[in-house]
């Protein structure tokens, strides 16, 4: 730390980034609507934007990282102010499951005509419950369990178990996207057959991208501690990783219960 | 007071946990209270245990195949297509079943 700083708090240096996070994501929206209505150049700007956006989240991050892991600049009330914006952000997370649970359960619980008035509408064939998508909520819990155990040895300075524990977590974690892309592909319904097509994948689907993040999120954290970048007293990172394993095995317990099992009887 | 726990819960938790008392705590052997090490251990046989059942239970449901669906009669709100997708009529992964 600058020695004649002396106050706690990290005052970020100017830094590009947001601007060209902000301009990833216009091209990303612009390029996708061109795409999706086939304009001519719609892919390219498309893909330059997801680049944009990708390439700006990992130098973003690594500052982050240099800026706490070598510069020392996250003392306690920054670290402090992390979590508090962390938690914020689940916060958040879960107003957006919300909304698909919303639309879900408005179309479940008083089926329209137009899908014969029952929920399953007539015609489609539901996925047993009791088969993968238990078999998955079993994987997840285990995660959780992995992800705990990997908390617990960092605290207590078992860096190795922490190690074996985190990998542990992201292959429970790898498995189950498996199951869940051997799932969809095996589905006999897909997005557009009827609405029941649609809220099951927007709601199932937008978990998996997550589960997916998570398990970046994880990785990157076990790589960390690998280098030593963890320690008992310091490790917001995997703190706020494992708040977001958590987190997406919450949402996992709610659709499993309400689209997977309530919704298929 | 419920509201006053839980509030005072989420400070701790977001200070990091109780991990850092201003003076050191005791801990005695009765307390119920255990640490870190014995924790990781714990946890470690928990997540073995659930590794185990997951495999069980993975070879139990794979073994057993999956189920053949009927082709359900043309409902209009089946399949619908409203216009066509830059790469074709049908959606990247869904060609499979309707054809």
């Amino acid at each position: 730390m600058i020695e004649s700083q002396r106050h706690s708090y990290h005052l970020v240096d100017p830094s590009p980034w947001p601007i060209s996070g902000s301009l990833g994501a216009l091209a990303t929206t612009v390029g996708g609507v061109m795409y999706m209505h086939s304009f001519q150049g719609g892919a390219t700007l498309l893909s330059l934007g997801i680049i944009f956006i990708l390439y700006t989240m990992f130098v973003w991050w690594r500052d982050v990282l240099r800026e706490s892991t070598l510069e020392g600049h996250h003392t306690k009330v920054v670290q402090l102010g992390l979590r508090y914006g962390f938690l914020l952000f689940i916060v958040s997370e879960v107003m957006f499951f919300f909304a698909f649970f919303w639309a879900f359960f408005h179309s479940s619980l008083a089926p329209t005509v137009e899908i014969g008035g029952i929920w399953p509408p007539k015609g489609i064939g539901v996925l047993d419950p009791w088969e993968i998508p238990f078999l998955n909520t079993l994987i997840l819990l285990s995660s959780g369990a992995a992800v705990t155990w990997a908390h617990h040895a960092i605290l207590a300075g078992k860096e190795k178990r922490a190690v074996y524990a985190l990998v542990a977590t992201v292959l429970l974690a790898l498995v189950f996207t498996g199951f869940q892309g051997m799932e969809y592909y095996q589905a006999p319904f897909t997005i557009s057959d009827s609405i029941y097509g649609s809220t099951f994948f927007l709601a199932t689907g937008f978990h998996g991208f997550h589960v997916i993040i998570g398990t970046l999120f994880l990785i990157i954290c076990g790589i960390r501690q690998y280098l030593g970048h963890l320690t008992k007293e310091h490790h917001v990172g995997f703190e706020a990783a494992a708040w977001y394993w958590h987190f997406v095995d919450v949402v996992w317990l709610f659709l499993f219960v309400s689209i997977y099992w309530w919704g298929g009887i | 007071m419920a509201m006053a726990m839980v509030r005072s819960g989420l400070r701790t938790a977001l200070r990091g946990g109780s991990r850092a008392p201003a003076q050191p705590k005791r801990n005695f052997s009765s307390s119920g209270h255990h640490d870190d090490a014995y924790e990781t251990a714990k946890w470690e046989k928990i997540t073995y245990v659930g590794i185990v059942g997951c495999t069980i239970f993975a070879i139990y449901n794979l073994s057993k195949g999956h189920p053949h669906y009927d082709e359900p009669p043309a409902y209009p709100y089946l399949h619908i297509r409203n216009k066509e997708f830059p790469w074709g009529p049908d959606g990247l992964f869904e060609t499979k079943n309707h054809h």
